[in-house]
């Protein structure tokens, strides 16, 4: 069987987007018999922060910026390319602290930042509430291109959550964009509704400029969006529909009356079935 | 504590996925052996369905037919794995659960025949609705509490798509009183409230999984430029002011 730390893990990493708090206060309840359980979990907080492109505010500033894997400098602290900051991540309470200057040193530090400008305004279009980084990684060999964008809004019991991860090699001048696309939105009144997506990312790029790389993320995240509409759509007229019917195809509703009730007036060692 | 701990367990299936919850229900017991039997009763998972080797009709296994490891048939009114004492309903209850079996069965094949998937295409869906009666015997009425959970499992794969996981559930409660005359006004009575009450359902769960989900990815992203948008708007304003110049 699976040790409490284990299983708290995995409560976790599964924590809804914007609901943490709420989870890491479940699960202190629910190990409130023995120690203090938060301390054992910060692989798991770090695991999720991660994965989840986690936010955090620098510190003396407004500025929002994405804690991952592609900008891990060390143990637990991170840098920011457009700010030309790193900072220190506390992973179990999202925030950090002890902010340096950090000067961006890459051979593709140019494309980084034209990229920083280019993917920043298409951002901004597109997506009211968001942050966004470019990193240098594999050794100066590719760059990974984040965003994530989040929706909170627990006093109607709904949160939602959009994240892109795409990783691009730089070694030649034509090039292939890959990654994948998350949509988490959670629904909570009465209830509990996840909708939870994933969109492999594969687009070629034939020139390696910023303008050109954008674009071309640009146009792939318009064209997932419109498809994720239209399943809405064919899901909610497909199998929705044919999973349970609005009414009888008699189009009229049950009479209650006639279809079995009879049967209480005869014997049950008589009453033969089928 | 327990309480807290039991209101804590149920927050957290509240929030963590739902297409999870038979698997989180399974690691918060392992943590919390002193929940497990509240939990039970308290959260609704889909429904297994086993075939009765008497009547050779399918009947769904939970709680409320279950004694040990074994579940009772409503149809043959036998345990599967037989139990020499397993509990059974009283004569006139067991009279009601035949009547209402047989009247649900018609009430099935009317809502939900023809309810499957498209060979070959990669959608698939799964609907378990769970109604739980509580009927208090007045003079010539009866007082109804029904508690209705419908869990909802959506998934979708295109190559446009990706993966596409539309999952949950839904518990609403009504009460009601209504009049009856003999045992067979319970079957009609709580026919009745079922299918309103399912019809109503359907309308939310269509309503949040189809419109609110949609609506949450389009806060998150706009189609349409931000900057078009917010110009419309000053374009509008401009208008206004204009008019009441």
């Amino acid at each position: 069987m699976s040790s409490t730390v284990e299983l708290a893990s995995s409560f976790i990493e599964g924590a809804p987007p914007g609901e943490l708090a709420d989870v890491v206060a479940d699960v202190q309840s629910l190990t409130s018999d023995g120690d203090d359980i938060i301390p054992s979990l910060l692989p798991a907080f770090k695991r999720y922060n991660e994965t989840q492109l986690t936010t955090v505010k620098l510190p003396g500033s407004s500025q929002e910026v994405i804690v991952s894997a592609f900008n891990e400098l060390e143990d637990n602290r991170y840098f920011d390319p457009e700010s030309q900051t790193s900072f220190e991540v506390d992973h179990s309470t999202q925030t950090a602290s002890a902010a340096q200057s950090y000067p961006l040193e890459s051979t593709n530090a140019d494309l980084i930042k034209s990229l920083l400008k280019s993917f920043g305004a298409h951002a901004r279009e597109h997506y009211p509430n968001c942050s966004y980084g470019v990193y240098p990684i594999e050794n100066d060999s590719a760059v990974a291109i984040l965003l994530v964008a989040n929706r909170y809004s627990p006093n109607n019991f709904w949160n939602g959550r959009f994240r892109a991860i795409y990783q691009l090699p730089v070694s030649s001048s034509s090039s292939t964009l890959t990654g994948n696309i998350h949509v988490d939105v959670h629904y909570y009144e009465d209830g509990n509704v996840a909708l939870n997506t994933t969109k492999p990312i594969q687009v070629s790029i034939p020139s390696l400029s910023a303008e050109s790389i954008v674009s071309r993320i640009a146009a792939a995240e318009r064209d997932y969006q419109e498809a994720l509409s239209r399943a809405f759509v064919q899901t909610s007229e497909g199998v929705f529909k044919g999973l349970r019917r609005q009414l009888p195809i008699t189009r009229q509703k049950v009479e209650w009356e006639k279809v079995g009730g009879y049967r209480l007036g005869q014997d049950i060692s008589g009453g033969k079935g089928r | 504590m327990a309480d807290a701990q039991f209101d804590s367990a149920l927050d957290l299936l509240r929030r963590l996925n739902p297409r999870d919850t038979k698997k989180n229900l399974q690691a918060i017991t392992s943590i919390v052996p002193e929940l497990t039997e509240d939990l039970l009763a308290s959260v609704d998972q889909p429904l297994e369905i086993r075939r009765c080797p008497q009547s050779n009709r399918d009947y769904l296994l939970c709680d409320y037919n279950r004694d040990g490891d074994s579940y009772r048939s409503p149809w043959s009114n036998e345990f599967d794995p037989p139990l020499e004492d397993g509990t059974v309903p009283s004569e006139r209850v067991r009279k009601l659960e035949l009547a209402a079996n047989e009247s649900f069965d018609v009430y099935r094949e009317l809502y939900y025949e023809g309810g499957c998937v498209t060979p070959g295409s990669q959608s698939s869906g799964e609907w378990d609705s769970i109604h739980v009666f509580e009927a208090t015997d007045r003079a010539r009425m009866s007082h109804y509490k029904l508690t209705s959970t419908v869990i909802l499992h959506l998934a979708n794969k295109t190559e446009a798509l990706g993966d596409m996981d539309l999952s949950g559930n839904m518990t609403r409660q009504v009460e009601v009183d209504l009049p009856v005359e003999s045992d067979a006004s319970h079957v009609a009575n709580v026919g009745r409230l079922v299918e309103d009450m399912e019809l109503k359902m359907r309308n939310l769960l269509q309503e949040v999984y189809f419109g609110k989900a949609k609506d949450v990815v389009g806060e998150l992203r706009s189609i349409g430029p931000l900057s078009d948008a917010n110009r419309d708007r000053e374009i509008q304003r401009e208008m206004i002011t204009s008019m009441q110049k």
